[in-house]
């Protein structure tokens, strides 16, 4: 395509490709610190496309696609470019990826252990892992937490943080501004600014972490923590997983390991500060 | 109900079994689908490894070695109940 940039986020290489330069533009400054891939072969390619011949230009509208696609996408303007461009790689990697058991959960570590965050959109797993990753914890990922079918080791996988709404103030507030880029209003999920990850989330992004706590984040209530049952936390996290069925015995064999290896726990809190208690009070207990 | 109905596990309908704290999974390696069961499912199936055709009444006669099931009539619909659902499962087949 005209404009195309390759990027390696934790063990996946993606090569992005647009009609336009704009969103080429705006991951190669918010992806700058990531290791260059140039001349890589690609895991993935993503494409941001003109809807229409007319549409390169005329109210530029983007269809996302790639080696994997959703033919039904909802096309996007040229200003939500970046968001187009990390939708579609988060597309690849929900529908093609294979290498490991994929859930959506963030996830950061401390000591070399990790503690796995998995809710529905919403709950404030991103919220949580992002400022986290600015108070001692090192970020491994806001979105996709990669299971290693071996080792049961999970693995990093730090793209940007996708902050909604009103988690982009709190966290703008707790990072410098280089690190955050562009706000982008109005997109079918509300607001939407991402966040640089730390160098060293960067830096050590092949360095996965046993896991050791698994927390089920809902934000916006009383602070109250229940136990997670063994059974609940297997079913919610074949819930969360995007490729648990594709894997077969490898993945259950995984999946199994993780949630009789990891004590599991649902908080409900009802502001970021009770959260760092809570989370700082298990980890010393469990983990 | 047909308590004369005869079920055998095939082998290779034989599930990997992991007990969790609450309950245990199945994974059922010929559909690829993995079940959630309590008891007495995983004492049912683990009763019918050899193979042999078995009818409700003899699997638990089977069970009643180990536990105390309460009256026969009762426990007897229960387990040719639940062989009927593994069948439909595709767990265990017709004999």
């Amino acid at each position: 395509m005209r404009h195309e940039l390759t990027l390696r986020i934790g063990p996946a290489t993606f090569r992005v490709g647009s009609a336009w330069r704009a969103p080429i533009g705006a991951l190669a400054r918010l992806y700058a610190a990531y290791p260059d891939q140039r001349g890589a072969i690609a895991d993935f390619t993503v494409r941001l496309q003109p809807t229409s011949l007319a549409r390169r230009w005329v109210r530029p509208s983007i269809f996302i696609t790639g080696d994997h696609g959703l033919a039904d996408a909802a096309p996007m303007s040229l200003a939500h470019g970046l968001l187009a461009a990390e939708m579609g790689m988060n597309l690849q990697m929900a529908l093609g990826w294979r290498r490991h058991l994929l859930l959506h959960a963030s996830s950061v570590e401390k000591d070399g252990r990790a503690l796995v965050m998995t809710g529905e959109s919403g709950s404030g797993k991103s919220t949580l892992a992002a400022l986290l990753g600015e108070r001692g914890w090192r970020l491994m990922g806001d979105e996709f937490a990669l299971l290693d079918l071996d080792s049961g080791a999970i693995l990093p996988f730090p793209r940007l943080v996708s902050l909604k709404n009103r988690a982009i103030d709190v966290v703008a507030g707790a990072v410098a501004a280089d690190r955050m880029g562009p706000l982008l209003r109005a997109t079918a999920k509300g607001d939407i600014r991402h966040m640089v990850p730390r160098a060293d989330a960067v830096a050590r992004m092949a360095e996965g972490a046993a896991p050791a706590l698994l927390l089920f984040p809902r934000f916006g209530h009383q602070a109250e923590v229940r136990p997670v049952g063994q059974g609940e936390a297997f079913m919610r996290l074949t819930q969360a997983s995007t490729n648990y069925v594709a894997l077969g015995e490898p993945g259950f064999a995984a999946l199994t390991r993780f949630v009789t290896g990891a004590p599991a726990r649902a908080i409900d809190f009802p502001s970021g500060e009770a959260a760092f208690d809570m989370v700082d009070r298990l980890w010393d207990e469990l983990a | 109900m047909d308590r004369m109905k005869r079920y055998r596990l095939d082998r290779r309908d034989s599930c990997r079994v992991c007990p969790l704290d609450d309950l245990v999974l199945l994974y059922h390696p010929r559909s690829g689908q993995t079940h959630m069961v309590i008891s007495p499912v995983p004492e049912m199936l683990e009763r019918m490894v050899d193979g042999a055709p078995v009818t409700a009444s003899d699997l638990l006669d089977r069970l009643a070695r180990d536990y105390d099931l309460g009256p026969r009539d009762v426990a007897l619909a229960q387990v040719a109940a639940q062989l009927e659902a593994l069948a439909a499962l595709g767990l265990v087949c017709a004999a």
